[in-house]
């Protein structure tokens, strides 16, 4: 009885030691430096490269999760390919369930053409791909594919406000090994994938919105790159079709309710 | 034997110990419920496409274009304009298409008078009503539908309709 009475309190002991390793780790994990400088070194690397290069072009494979007012989740694919002429020529397509168009900027003009409505609108635009980009979100509400890799300060953006970096792994990404990065940033946590040999490429991100009780994301798998695409003037300038109508933007606050 | 139960007891108390230990990984300063919607991160995009795809289902399950479903895709497109946070911006998307939806099942049909009776100047819908003839004004295509005309216009990635006084 005796054996066992000790037993039991060796067994005691064994546990309470359990529960303050933990509470012991937890406080040394949350003294740890939250931003490892090897995650931070390998998204610049990326960063760097891309913002090097004077033209590329891509494939982008997004999945964009969605919650329904039913709590239920449906994912939403689009494809979007981006070519992009530095400083100032940029080619975008989206093709998707809800959206199928096509975007040109030769740095005079950006371009939205709406193929299913063969509906297109056309305004004068900065010129610079940044300034665009910027112009596009900013004054037409317009989003363009990849846009967040398109940026030469992407490194910047990205790193932002950023209180959390750290390397998760190795990932294998349609045949590329990728090394597996973590970064948080108050309400949004991100996900990268870079190669790890030869050219540092994007293979993946996701974007997940902490805010959003479903914490859900928008996954982007970048293939096919291209470092030098064709980028004659011709691809960049829009020309409508016999029969293509011409609209407007609707300026992105411009609401039609009266609270607006 | 008591070893065994021991041994038994002892394993998931230590597995759920490390479970218990999970939560406190993240430190305090960015467990924050109000997200940055920064654009460079398409959050904002995936909200704007949330008011879309349900506005858009909204019209499929609306059979009447009666004035009442139209202000309901109106408000649920107006609520993609919400530029507040990204989960402000959401919940406003969700709550509008409910009312949408809802709106849409219970609109009555429109009554013989308020079907032609022309809808605000300015509404925006996500969709076209049925029996519309396009005629061009002044360079513009305008789509006169019921008693309405509409042109297209690009609310940002999006084509809509508006309803519009040609000139």
């Amino acid at each position: 009885m005796a054996t066992a009475n000790s037993r039991m309190v060796a067994a005691l002991f064994a546990l309470g030691a359990l529960a303050l390793s933990g509470i012991v780790s937890t406080a040394a994990r949350a003294q740890a430096p939250a931003v490892d400088p090897a995650a931070v070194q390998i998204l610049k690397r990326m960063t760097d490269y891309l913002g090097s290069l004077k033209q590329f072009s891509m494939h982008t494979q997004i999945n964009i999760e969605d919650l329904l007012a039913s709590g239920q989740r449906i994912d939403e694919d689009v494809a979007a390919s981006v070519i992009v002429s530095r400083p100032n020529k940029l080619r975008a397509e989206r093709k998707g369930g809800l959206n199928d168009q096509n975007f040109y900027y030769n740095g005079k003009t950006l371009t939205l053409y709406n193929a299913p409505a063969n509906a297109y609108a056309t305004e004068p635009a900065p010129g610079t791909i940044e300034g665009l980009l910027d112009y596009a979100r900013e004054s037409l509400g317009l989003i363009i594919p990849a846009s967040d890799l398109v940026y030469r300060n992407a490194f910047q953006l990205l790193m932002q406000d950023v209180t959390f970096a750290t390397v998760v792994g190795k990932a294998v990404i349609g045949r590329v090994k990728c090394d597996h990065l973590l970064f948080s940033r108050p309400g949004v946590d991100f996900q990268v994938w870079v190669a790890d040999a030869g050219r540092p490429l994007p293979c993946k991100y996701v974007v997940t919105d902490r805010g959003n009780p479903g914490r859900v994301s928008i996954t982007t798998v970048s293939s096919d790159w291209n470092v030098a695409p064709e980028v004659t003037d011709a691809r960049f300038t829009f020309v409508p079709s016999k029969g293509a109508k011409r609209v407007t933007f609707m300026p992105p606050d411009a609401g039609s309710t009266p609270s607006r | 034997m008591k070893t065994i139960l021991k041994i038994s007891l002892l394993t998931p108390a230590a597995v759920l110990m490390f479970i218990a230990d999970v939560p406190p990984e993240l430190p305090a300063p960015y467990v924050q419920l109000v997200p940055e919607a920064h654009a460079v991160f398409g959050v904002r995009r995936r909200s704007f496409r949330r008011g879309v795809v349900i506005g858009e289902t909204a019209a499929a399950s609306s059979a009447q274009h009666s004035q009442q479903s139209a202000t309901a895709q109106q408000q649920a497109t107006t609520s993609q304009q919400q530029s507040a946070t990204a989960q402000q911006q959401s919940a406003t998307a969700q709550q509008e298409a409910a009312t949408a939806q809802q709106l849409g099942r219970a609109a009555p049909p429109p009554p013989p008078a308020a079907a032609g009776k022309p809808l605000p100047v300015g509404t925006v819908v996500s969709a076209l009503p049925g029996g519309c003839t396009s005629t061009p004004v002044g360079g513009v295509e305008y789509y006169y539908c019921g008693g309405t005309f509409y042109r297209a216009v690009f609310q940002g990635n999006n084509l809509v309709y508006v309803t519009a006084q040609p000139k």
